[in-house]
């Protein structure tokens, strides 16, 4: 046996074994064999992940304002104590006023269509891999979240739920490139299939029969069809439009009316009454 | 394979929490740098293959943790951007301001090219359309490096201090 070579096989072991179980543990999870393991240890890292975003979010406010702190130091040295404490209060009163504007909204959008039964859940991650769009919010299997819930926010759609725990789940936002869902525009009543995955975050609706005049500034809402989301959510609104008559249907660049990356507090449709698809299962009685 | 190995775990598990609840809060011209990835190469460039190969490892599936892409794709493409530096720094004249900072880039673009590769080919939905915001990341990585690299290199060197034989 060659002594010398002995480090270098090591260390080919060591690659495959590596490749190999990330490889396997990789498949296992896209066949869904892995959930029950996830749940177990995802679940207890969903407390320090709840607990640190809200921290991080804090800071990331005061961080982000340095413009009022600014202006606001000017004033302190041009007015008195008693201006100064005034200053500090206005600020207690606009943050409370941003609460107040966001659970008005969250209000508004429950009583719009108070028939839905809806679950709140605040956002606590987001995931950052490349080209995969998901967030994490912070109620899971034990408040009745289950995989599929369309998850929406009080400007529009949001996403749906991929994979639960007991008290957290992963939502599939509706900008990631695996994401699919049957829409309506508002004016023309066109109907087609809204996909993520476009530049800077927009959606793609495809399959818009060639018959519609698609205007720029229609507002795309969900169709209901295929009764996986609710009817009449809206998901944007169209700021493109390509048309070709070689082609055999028409396509449309939707901007997204929600903003992402300042999702807070998101709505969990845990109950919807679907658009009735029995008359395509049921055989004609004549 | 020293102890280092062990403090893997719960560092790269922190990480991945600053990475997932932590970082998206403060993007850095809309796209929230790689810092597991960052800390691997570094601890690769310092301490050669076989102990960047299990932090790559560790590190991929402590991120994947909070995604949902598949499990162990991100240990995947975090292993092959190691192998890849870790031969070319076999090769190549080691330097501690100029090569860390390519390292950096040239181990991003891997990480990219393979974690998109593997998630398209399990059937997950990708689009290399957005090559923008990756250029953006490879950039962005890059320009964290150095930081990343002293940081770890001046903790390492404080704790550990080097023998001076005389």
């Amino acid at each position: 046996m060659n002594l010398n070579k002995t480090p270098q096989r090591i260390r080919v072991i060591v690659i495959v074994v590596l490749v190999g179980t990330a490889v396997l543990l990789s498949i296992l999870d896209s066949t869904g064999n892995l959930n029950s393991l996830f749940s177990f240890v995802r679940d207890p890292m969903t407390i320090v992940l709840g607990w640190t975003s809200g921290r991080a979010e804090t800071v990331s406010g005061a961080l982000s304002g340095p413009r009022d702190l600014q202006s606001a130091q000017e004033q302190i040295a041009l007015l008195q104590n008693q201006v100064d404490s005034l200053e500090r209060e206005n600020e207690e009163l606009r943050e409370i006023q941003g609460e107040y504007q966001l659970l008005l909204d969250l209000f508004n959008r429950v009583r719009q269509s108070p028939e839905y039964t809806r679950q709140t859940a605040s956002v606590i991650g987001r995931d950052t891999s490349p080209s995969i769009r998901s967030i994490i919010i912070d109620k899971g299997s034990d408040d009745g979240v289950r995989v599929g819930m369309p998850i929406e926010s009080a400007r529009g759609l949001v996403g749906r739920v991929f994979r639960t725990t007991p008290h957290s789940a992963q939502v599939a936002l509706i900008t990631d490139n695996a994401s699919a869902v049957p829409s309506r525009l508002g004016n023309s009543r066109a109907t087609g299939l809204l996909r993520g995955g476009g530049l800077g975050g927009s959606l793609t609706m495809d399959w818009i029969d060639l018959k519609y005049q698609v205007e720029v500034g229609e507002v795309a809402l969900t169709s209901g069809l295929g009764g996986e989301f609710p009817q009449d959510i809206v998901i944007g609104r169209i700021s493109e439009v390509s048309r070709s008559e070689a082609e055999l249907s028409q396509q449309a660049i939707v901007q997204p009316a929600v903003d992402f990356d300042s999702l807070e507090v998101v709505f969990v449709i845990t109950d919807f009454q679907p658009i009735d698809i029995d008359i395509f299962s049921d055989p004609p009685s004549n | 394979m020293k102890s280092s190995v062990y403090i893997a775990l719960p560092l790269f598990l922190l990480l991945a929490v600053v990475q997932t609840a932590v970082l998206p809060y403060f993007p850095i011209f809309g796209i929230v740098a790689q810092v597991p990835l960052l800390v691997i190469i570094s601890w690769t460039l310092l301490h050669g293959l076989e102990e960047g190969l299990v932090w790559a490892f560790v590190a991929g599936l402590s991120v994947d943790l909070f995604s949902i892409g598949p499990f162990g794709a991100t240990a995947l493409a975090y292993i092959t951007a190691v192998l890849v530096i870790a031969s070319l720094n076999n090769f190549l004249p080691s330097g501690r301001f100029f090569l860390p900072v390519v390292y950096a880039a040239l181990g991003t673009f891997i990480y990219l090219l393979v974690y998109l590769s593997f998630v398209r080919l399990l059937g997950y939905g990708t689009a290399f359309g957005t090559i923008s915001n990756l250029v953006t990341l490879v950039l962005l990585n890059a320009g964290l490096m150095l930081p990343i690299y002293w940081l770890i290199y001046g903790i390492e060197h404080s704790i550990r201090p080097r023998r001076v034989e005389v």
